[in-house]
């Protein structure tokens, strides 16, 4: 089949404004948008610029605007797009450094500003620090995070406003909150109760449907909204 | 360096979020206009009664024609409805895993409700009322 690509160009040396480019490929409906774009970037214009590093939906760096909505280019498949026309654009709400790559620091500034490691300053025991099934299970659903983003540049407050934490950071402190071992969650639920905290939150769910693993993420908001509100991690 | 972040207004509704995010666009909508039409009804029957003033006894008989009414019983019951389903998910956050569930209860819910006002407001408005 034959498939139209309509994609995203900006290039800061030569371009005052960004425009779209159309390139036709010829596609399986099992290749993936991946695959398109790295056929577009060998055969057809060398000057295309994505981030793609594993290509199996582990590394998160592909994460782009397909057809509209968040996606990893290389977890969508031709034929799940149910269209020949393809409109690939970079993420919103983090500017543009060059066709569909974005910047990615303040992003990771958010994410830096969670913490996002475990602090226990207690004497360490002789072995690991046990957890009981049950205590991991908890947070289980947050640790699937892959930092791509697709959760935060979904998110219409992220959009209005990037002091806001977003979606992803928010992932992250819930992963160490709600985790038994960790000894920082007061200090994380009091960065998060904040009006660029949890509360920018408006349970709009975009961040859930963008989230390529699957993460309950405006659950996990939930769970640290409730938590701030009864000071009990039950 | 690069493109400013700034996400333009129209950039934001091409976004495909889906149901939700209508849902909550038009939460933000509805919630502006109810200040806005309750708001100048309040101010409009204040200065109706006070002063006998024209344009705010214009302003009344509008908003109670059952044409404007139509209207504001969609925004009120649709804010409320949708405001009940968002607090709902707040409180408890483990229902959230039925989100697509609880918007398909919300307009299940919404409709028969809105019907039947409608049914009623253009009965009464056909009946004698404004």
């Amino acid at each position: 089949m034959q498939v139209k690509l309509k994609i995203f160009r900006y290039n800061p040396e030569k371009d005052k404004k960004p425009h779209y480019e159309t390139y036709k490929v010829e596609a399986e409906p099992t290749d993936r948008v991946l695959d398109l774009l790295e056929y577009v970037k060998g055969y057809i214009d060398g000057t295309l610029s994505f981030r793609r590093s594993c290509a199996h939906g582990v590394c998160g760096s592909d994460a782009m605007r397909i057809n509209g909505v968040n996606y990893l280019a290389c977890k969508v498949l031709v034929k799940d797009i149910k269209s020949s026309k393809i409109t690939i654009e970079p993420m919103l709400g983090l500017s543009v450094i060059k066709d569909l790559i974005v910047d990615m620091e303040p992003f990771f500034d958010h994410f830096r500003s969670m913490m996002p490691y475990l602090v226990n300053d207690e004497t360490p025991p002789g072995t690991e620090r046990l957890q009981s099934p049950e205590e991991r299970e908890r947070f289980d659903d947050t640790t699937k995070c892959i930092l791509c983003a697709a959760c935060t540049t979904s998110c219409p407050s992220y959009w209005a406003n990037d002091k806001y934490v977003g979606p992803a950071a928010i992932v992250n402190a819930h992963r160490f909150i709600f985790d038994s071992r960790d000894r920082a969650a007061a200090e994380r639920l009091n960065i998060l109760n904040d009006q660029f905290g949890v509360y920018r939150c408006h349970t709009i769910f975009n961040c859930t449907i963008a989230c390529p693993r699957e993460i309950q993420v405006t659950t996990a908001i939930g769970e640290i909204k409730k938590a701030i509100a009864t000071g009990s991690l039950d | 360096m690069g493109l400013n972040r700034r996400v333009r207004f129209f950039a934001g509704l091409r976004y495909r979020g889906g149901g939700p995010m209508w849902a909550w666009m038009l939460h933000r909508v509805t919630g502006v206009a109810l200040i806005l039409f309750v708001g100048t009804h309040v101010f409009a029957s204040f200065f109706m009664q006070q002063t006998g003033n024209d344009f705010a006894t214009t302003i009344n008989i509008i908003y109670e024609s059952w044409i404007f009414q139509v209207i504001v019983a969609f925004i009120v019951i649709f804010h409320g409805l949708n405001g009940m389903r968002i607090a709902i998910l707040d409180i408890w956050p483990r229902f959230q895993m039925f989100q697509r569930e609880a918007l398909w209860l919300q307009w299940f819910i919404f409709i028969p409700v809105y019907g039947l006002t409608v049914v009623i407001l253009i009965q009464h408005g056909l009946t004698g009322g404004y």
